[in-house]
C-alpha cells in the first residue's frame, strides 16, 4: 500500500525523487493531528538514527480538512521543510480543487497582470493648445485679395508650431478596479498553474537554521528551484523570522510576501513559489469566499450581516464540513 | 483537479512552457478595434458622401422619405399598443416549481412565512421598484407536484396556485405594498442602515381594492371568515381534501 501510493506520489514531483530521504512515518509522530512547526523543526535528528516506523498505523497523508464535495479528487502536494538542506517530504497534503486545481484561464490571468500594469499609470504629459501657444492672436492676412489660404490665427492647429487640437492635458489615469471575484479567481488559476508546473513548494513554516544566503541558494540547487523564488507566508513582514530575512535581503531574486500582498503579477515573475502550510489554509478559505457570493450587487454586503448578526445563513445545508 | 476538465486542462499546461508574461493573452474578440479616422479606416476620407456636388454638401432627407408622397409609416394609422406601457404594473413571476426547487435546495425555509424578503434574498428574483414592478406573481407551471406547506405572501396569484398551497397544507395570501415600502421590504438591511424611520404602508389604489378585498383570491384586507369558506369551496371544486390547519406542527403560524 506504502508503495503504490508513493508510485501516485512520485508521478507528480518528477525531479526531486532521487535526492530525497523519505521520513515521513518518523516526522508523522512528531506532528501528531495538528500540524505545528516547533515539533517538527528538530532538525538534529537524522532519519538514520531515529527508530523503526510502524507500517499501516499512520497514513501518509496530512489530516487537513479541505471544504469540498467529497467526491472530487483533490490535488496534492508535499510538504517540505526548509531546517536542512537535503530535501526532506514530511507528509502529503490535500489541496483545495477549485483554489489548486482550477481550469487554467489564461485570459483571466491576462486581465489580471494587464490591470496591475496599467491602474497605477498617471499620465502627466501636457501639451499647449491654440490658446496657449504664444502669439497667434492677430489675422496673418486679410481675408480676401491675396491668393493665399483664409487664416485666422498663426496657431491654429494646421499650422506648423501650432497649438494641438485635443492634446493630453496634465493628469490622466488609467484607473480602474478589477472586480474582487476577478482577481481573486486570477489568484486561483496562477496557483494552479505554479502547482501544475511544479513550480509550487509547500512547506512547514519558513524557519532556516542560519542567516547566510548560500543556505537558501543551496537549497534552491538541492530543489531545483530556479533562479528567482518567491516566499509566502501568512504573517505580516514585521514578525517573520530574522534570519529568514537577513537571508533573503541579500539575494536580489528572492523576494518574500505576505498573503495580504499576494497577487498575480509576482506569482508568475517568480519561477518558484514556497509557500507556507498556514499560508495556503487562508487562501483557501479567503479564495472560496468568492465563489460563494450572491449574485445580484446589492445583496452582496448583506450576506456579513446575516451571518453574523441574523445568523441566517443562505447557504446552509450546502455545507460539507463535518462540523456542522 | 475536481472535474476531469479541469485535470485534462492542468496535464497539457504541465506540458508546456512555463506560464509567464509573454505566452499569456486575452481572449480573441475580447478588445474592440479602435476606430480609424481618415483614409486608412471604414468610413473614412470622404465619409461616403462621394465627390464634390449638392449631395455631399447638403443635409439628407429623413429616412422612410419617399421623395414627395405619403411614406408607409405614415399612412398606416395608428394603435396605442404602447399606451401607458410605462405606468403598467409589473409582478415578477415566480412559478410553483421554483419555489419547490427553492424549497429543496434549502434556499428558502418553509418553517417562516415566506414573503418578498424570502425570495430576493434567496436569489429567485431581482426587485427594482423603479421598474414599476409591485410584487410577485405566483404562477401555477408545477402545481402538480408542489407539496411543501408553507405559509406565503405574494402580490398576484391565481386559482390553482392557492388550491395548490392550499391542498398541502398552506397558506396563501396577497398583500399589496406600494413602491417604497416593497423596497423597504425587497432590500431590509439597507433601509435599517440608512437609519430613517420606518414609513407608513399604504393602501391599495382603487383598481386593486377589489382584487384585495376579494376573499376568494385570499385579499389581505377579506375577511378571514369568508376566507374559511372559500378554502372549502376551491377544495370541493378542484377535488382534494382540506387540511385541517387547527391541528399539527405548524398550528401556531396559522393562527
Amino acid at each position: 500500500m506504502f508503495s503504490r501510493v508513493l508510485q501516485r506520489v512520485c508521478r507528480q514531483s518528477y525531479v526531486n525523487n532521487q535526492n530525497v530521504q523519505y521520513v515521513l512515518p518518523v516526522c508523522r509522530g512528531c506532528i501528531a493531528s495538528r500540524f505545528s512547526s516547533s515539533e517538527v523543526a528538530d532538525g538534529s535528528k537524522d532519519s538514520a538514527t531515529s527508530p523503526a516506523f510502524n507500517h499501516g498505523s499512520e497514513s501518509l497523508v496530512l489530516e487537513r480538512e479541505v471544504a469540498c464535495p467529497p467526491h472530487l479528487q483533490k490535488p496534492q502536494a508535499w510538504l517540505e521543510s526548509l531546517e536542512t538542506r537535503e530535501s526532506k517530504k514530511l507528509a502529503i497534503v490535500d489541496l483545495h480543487p477549485d483554489v489548486f486545481g482550477t481550469f487554467p484561464r489564461l485570459d483571466i490571468l491576462h486581465r489580471n497582470i494587464e490591470w496591475q500594469k496599467v491602474y497605477k499609470i498617471i499620465d502627466v504629459r501636457k501639451e499647449k493648445t491654440r490658446a496657449e501657444c504664444s502669439g497667434g492672436g492677430r489675422k496673418p492676412w486679410r481675408q480676401k485679395g491675396t491668393g493665399r489660404a483664409r487664416h485666422g490665427s498663426i496657431r491654429s492647429p494646421i499650422w506648423l508650431k501650432g497649438g494641438k487640437a485635443h492634446p493630453p492635458r496634465g493628469g490622466r489615469t488609467y484607473w480602474y478596479v478589477l472586480p474582487a471575484p476577478i482577481r481573486a479567481w486570477g489568484l486561483r488559476i496562477a496557483m494552479s498553474i505554479k502547482h501544475a508546473q511544479d513550480n509550487l513548494c509547500i512547506v512547514d513554516s519558513l524557519d532556516i537554521p542560519s542567516s547566510d544566503p548560500q543556505y537558501l541558494e543551496d537549497i534552491a540547487k538541492e530543489r531545483y528551484w530556479g533562479e528567482s523564488v518567491l516566499f509566502v507566508d501568512d504573517k505580516p513582514l514585521e514578525e517573520m523570522s530574522e534570519n529568514f530575512m537577513d537571508a533573503i535581503n541579500k539575494i536580489k531574486t528572492y523576494n518574500i510576501i505576505s498573503t495580504e500582498g499576494l497577487n498575480c503579477y509576482s506569482l508568475l515573475k517568480h519561477e518558484t513559489i514556497v509557500m507556507t502550510l498556514d499560508a495556503v489554509n487562508f487562501l483557501e478559505l479567503r479564495l472560496m469566499f468568492f465563489t460563494k457570493q450572491y449574485g445580484s450587487p446589492d445583496l452582496r454586503q448583506d450576506l456579513p450581516i446575516l451571518r453574523s448578526q441574523l445568523k441566517m445563513d443562505p447557504h446552509r445545508g450546502r455545507s460539507y464540513s463535518s462540523k456542522e | 483537479m475536481g472535474s476531469m476538465g479541469n485535470r485534462k486542462a492542468l496535464e497539457m499546461v504541465r506540458s508546456m512552457p512555463r506560464v509567464s508574461f509573454v505566452n499569456i493573452r486575452d481572449n480573441p474578440g475580447s478588445k474592440k478595434q479602435k476606430k480609424i479616422r481618415g483614409q486608412g479606416g471604414s468610413r473614412g476620407g470622404e465619409s461616403g458622401r462621394g465627390r464634390s456636388g449638392k449631395s455631399k454638401r447638403d443635409t439628407r432627407p429623413p429616412i422612410g422619405y419617399e421623395g414627395g408622397t405619403t411614406p408607409f409609416y405614415l399612412r398606416i394609422p395608428m394603435f396605442p399598443f404602447y399606451k401607458n406601457f410605462a405606468t403598467r404594473r409589473q409582478y415578477i413571476p415566480v412559478s410553483l416549481e421554483k419555489l419547490q426547487h427553492l424549497i429543496d435546495m434549502g434556499r428558502i425555509d418553509p418553517e417562516e412565512p415566506i414573503d418578498v424578503t424570502s425570495f430576493v434574498h434567496a436569489g429567485a428574483v431581482r426587485i427594482n421598484v423603479f421598474d414599476r414592478v409591485y410584487g410577485i406573481h405566483l404562477t401555477d407551471e408545477g402545481a402538480d407536484k408542489f407539496v411543501a406547506p408553507v405559509n406565503l405572501e405574494v402580490q398576484w396569484t391565481s386559482e390553482l396556485s392557492i388550491a395548490a398551497v392550499e391542498r398541502s397544507g398552506g397558506t396563501i395570501s396577497l398583500g399589496y405594498y406600494d413602491p417604497q415600502s416593497l423596497d423597504i421590504l425587497s432590500h431590509p438591511l439597507q433601509f435599517f442602515r440608512r437609519g430613517q424611520p420606518i414609513p407608513k404602508r399604504l393602501l391599495p389604489p382603487k383598481d386593486l381594492v377589489d382584487m384585495y378585498t376579494d376573499p376568494s383570491k385570499r385579499g389581505y384586507l377579506s375577511d378571514p371568515n369568508q376566507i374559511k369558506e372559500n378554502r372549502l369551496l376551491l377544495a370541493q371544486k378542484f377535488g382534494y381534501e382540506l387540511p385541517d390547519l387547527t391541528k399539527g406542527s405548524r398550528r401556531a403560524l396559522h393562527r
